[in-house]
């Protein structure tokens, strides 16, 4: 007797049927089941008594699929081949497990297959297959609806952005002490136009006024667009190629628009790849303009002598992670390489490295798929060990998502190093141009103007640095170390500060003073920040307080964002140093 | 030269030639069928270090296999990839052997080449061994092996046992091993297209797309440093 198929399950079959092409196909037959491909995967080498993590496991359990309904023998004879068909949503939704929970498209055992299986390819394949019929982790379907309707993937609004950019102008200005350095947004027929990945906007700002100190510095005729900004692309991840395309399509459109000259894209490895490699196919668009990776942007402003830089700034000793989109799908490797080594005086590779290095575990989306950040910590201790080998204190990495995917396994497996990006590092390095030299004939009238600028620059500094003056700051922390230090760098900038080291005595505080702003931290005995959120959420006293989520745990992000209430303002993950803290709370409290 | 019965006669020739008919039209019509999907494009520029093309990614692709050292998998098991040598030998010693003994016997009277013959369809009868013991014993790989792979594997180590006692071509002192030998073969010519065997067929295809995809992409030749 025929089993009764669902319709989902019949859909992902007709579907598949229309996404094969040759190289897909080739992969799908080519497998000898060799098990060459095993170790390459940083899932197997955590997890090595588990055979369903193996790529070639993984790899069956679509291969199966395509067997029963596309290939001969497996039409045939199924159990001779192990081709199996799918009748439940049961059987998709363990699919979707494997696809999206055990592989994060990082395309090693690709580059380690003998007969050039490429594996992530079509898992993403896969996961878009999943996607259409709706089967997919809860994180993937908020952000992709997110990047559809908002246009980014972190829902930043235009506001917000624009907000953001005036803002950090503001801090390059202040920082150049030059007026003229500003963020130029929509300026048409510039040589470059920069987009970013809304991660900055929301949580690293500082990336964006590094990143436009170094234009600025250069001379560079550059701009912002103020839509089609985020380079970024969830289409790559959930393996939606409409998606994909629009979001590119999005980015191009608007530098045709204002006829800029050339895309160049902020250090983001999943946005460099879908952005300037996958994009146009996606979006079956030719472009006739240049894409580069702003590795190679500040690359060039040095070799062409645009701008200096002085490496001994950076003498704390430095490794580099390659992303997988990078550097194992894109080819960008040496670049960064040689830009790191003109900025840092101490740099020691990790092993192995370029298109061999293992995936930091964030890639794929997996860091917005919080039921499978267990199993994902888990096989990070490949990179941990990766990381601690080098005896590195800084790891740098051109990429966003990497930025997050290692400052989680550095937590999980305490190795207390730190995590930046070469945007930060040429800007520490960037060599200041020293202002016009004042003519001696001019001196006496020279110095008395020179005395009444550095006054009222004194006077700007104080104020800055009291610019949370006023401002009553909860600090909820069951560290009294961190409670102490929060609070220092707070009460520097003149904030009144308020303490509580366990949920219940936030609460308290929370209620009696009403605070303009509480740092939160998730991880606490008793009741968690999760818990103290909600509670302060649900109060409709305190319901529109202010939080700043402060964690060491990301994986307890859940805590919050699976909650249905509104979200937090800010976020930060622990350690955060002092510039961090107060960019963001004076982001948070709206104060430039 | 000893006269030999029509049974192995037919087993050298007809047989062959039916078998390997067969094989070639299936084949083509597998060919045909691969070829029938559309090829994915890229439309984007190159990226990577100069230098790197789609052409010389392709030919590193190719080339790969016989350079074991150009992949993680094969540095790191690289007794594993010796043993993938020695059965590849084998398997191009056996097929040869197929065409020496019924249409160039004369060559198959010189104790050297019967040596070369021996040690290469010896060796790679061991390894048959070796790999199916690797394929039963080792978790992962039952987890990942079908009822082909077995088959496939136990077939070929079986017809290199039966050609290594075919070797000397010396029908004279009984035919039972040339005549299995030249049944399996004819059977190995049948059964190939439809198992995992005609993996052969579609590697020029899968490392060409993917050769030319990291060539482009500016991966492939790999650096490697530090
Ligand atoms: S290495 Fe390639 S052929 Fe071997 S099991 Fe892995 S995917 Fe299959
Ligand atoms: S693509 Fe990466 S994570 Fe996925 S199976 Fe291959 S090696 Fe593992």
């Amino acid at each position: 007797m025929s089993r009764v198929r669902s319709q989902k399950a019949e859909l992902v079959i007709e579907r598949l049927g229309k996404k094969l092409n040759r190289q897909i196909v080739g992969s799908l037959v080519a497998c000898v089941h060799c098990g060459m491909c095993t170790d390459a995967c940083h899932y197997v080498l955590a997890n090595p008594d588990d055979p369903s993590y193996a790529p070639a496991a993984k790899a069956d359990k679509l291969r199966k699929l395509f067997k029963r309904h596309y290939d001969w023998t497996g039409r045939v004879i199924p159990w001779w081949v192990g081709a199996k068909s799918i009748f439940t949503d049961e059987e998709l939704e363990d699919l979707k497990d494997t696809v999206f929970g055990k592989c994060t498209n990082c395309r090693r055992c690709s580059i380690n297959c003998p007969m050039g299986v490429d594996f992530a390819t079509y898992n993403r394949m896969t996961r878009g297959l999943l996607v259409s019929v709706g089967i997919m982790p809860e994180g993937v379907a908020v952000v992709s609806k997110d990047q559809w309707e908002i246009g980014n993937q972190m829902g930043v609004l235009t506001e917000d952005y624009l907000d953001t950019l005036e803002w950090m102008g503001e801090e390059m200005q202040e920082e150049l002490d030059d007026e003229t350095a500003i963020i130029p947004i929509d300026k048409e027929d510039a040589d470059i136009v920069y987009t970013i990945n809304p991660r900055e906007v929301k949580y690293d700002p500082r990336t964006i006024s590094d990143a436009g100190k170094i234009f600025h510095v250069a001379g560079a005729n550059w701009t912002m667009p103020s839509e089609g900004w985020d380079m970024t692309n969830f289409g790559l991840f959930s393996g939606d190629d409409a998606l994909g395309g629009s979001v590119a399509a999005r980015v191009y459109d608007k530098l045709q628009e204002i006829r800029g000259k050339k895309l160049v894209i902020s250090e983001c490895g999943h946005g460099y790849r879908s952005t300037r490699c996958e994009g146009p196919n996606w979006a079956g668009m030719d472009i006739g303009f240049e894409m580069e990776s702003s590795v190679i942007t500040m690359l060039n402003f040095i070799k062409e002598g645009k701008i200096q830089v002085d490496k001994t700034r950076n003498t704390t000793p430095v490794t580099f992670h390659d992303s997988c989109n990078n550097a194992r799908s894109c080819g960008l490797f040496e670049e960064p390489r040689e830009l790191l080594k003109l900025v840092v005086t101490d740099f020691t590779e990790m092993y192995p490295n370029r298109a061999e290095n293992y995936c930091c575990t964030g890639g794929g989306g997996a860091m917005s798929m919080s039921e499978y950040t267990p199993q994902r910590l888990k096989s990070g201790i490949v990179k941990a060990n990766q990381l601690k080998d080098t005896g590195a204190k800084i790891v740098v990495t051109s990429c966003h998502n990497c930025v997050d995917g290692l400052n989680d396994v550095i937590k999980h497996y305490k190795l207390g190093m730190e995590v930046t990006q070469l945007v930060n590092l040429v800007a520490n390095a960037l060599v200041i141009p020293e202002k016009k030299v004042v003519p001696v004939v001019e001196v006496a009238e020279a110095v008395v103007e020179e005395a009444i600028a550095e006054e009222a620059v004194e006077a700007e500094e104080i104020k800055k640095e009291l610019v949370l003056t006023g401002r009553k700051i909860l600090i909820v922390d069951d560290e009294p170390d961190i409670r102490t230090f929060f609070g220092a760098v707070l009460e520097d900038n003149g904030a009144i500060i308020l303490e509580a080291g366990d949920g219940d005595q936030a609460i308290e505080i929370a209620n009696s003073e009403k605070p303009d702003l509480i740092t939160l931290d998730l991880s606490m005995p008793g009741k968690d920040g999760g818990k103290v959120f909600e509670a302060l959420r649900s109060n409709p006293e305190t319901e529109r307080l202010k939080i700043c989520i402060i964690t060491g745990r990301p994986e307890l992000r859940k805590l919050i964002y699976d909650q249905e209430l509104s979200k937090p303002e800010g976020y930060l993950d622990k350690p955060v140093d002092e510039d961090t803290l107060v960019l963001n709370v004076r982001k948070i409290l709206e104060l430039s | 030269m000893h006269e030999i019965s029509n049974q192995l006669h037919f087993a050298e020739h007809s047989l062959q030639e039916v078998a390997l008919i067969f094989m070639a039209i299936v084949y083509t019509l597998r060919v045909v069928w691969l070829v029938r999907f559309k090829a994915g494009k890229e439309r984007q520029p190159a990226t990577g270090l100069a230098g790197t093309t789609p052409r010389k990614g392709i030919l590193y692709s190719w080339a790969n296999i016989a350079m074991p050292w150009a992949m993680e998998s094969t540095r790191k098991n690289f007794f594993i990839y010796v043993q993938f040598a020695i059965f590849h030998i084998g398997v191009v010693s056996a097929i040869t052997l197929s065409f020496f003994i019924p249409y160039a016997p004369n060559l198959m009277a010189n104790p050297v080449l019967i040596t070369v013959f021996q040690i290469s369809i010896g060796g790679a009868f061991i390894v048959g061994v070796m790999r199916i013991i690797r394929r039963s014993t080792v978790k992962v790989m039952r987890h990942i092996s079908t009822p082909d792979d077995y088959f496939s594997l136990l077939l070929l180590t079986v017809w290199f046992g039966f050609a290594f006692f075919a070797v000397p071509n010396q029908p004279q002192n009984g035919e039972t091993a040339l005549v299995v030998y030249f049944w399996l073969t004819a059977f190995f010519l049948v059964y190939v297209p439809f198992s995992k065997i005609s993996h052969y067929l579609y590697y020029p295809f899968t490392r060409y797309y993917f050769g030319k995809s990291m060539g482009y992409r500016g991966v492939y030749p790999m650096v490697r440093k530090g």
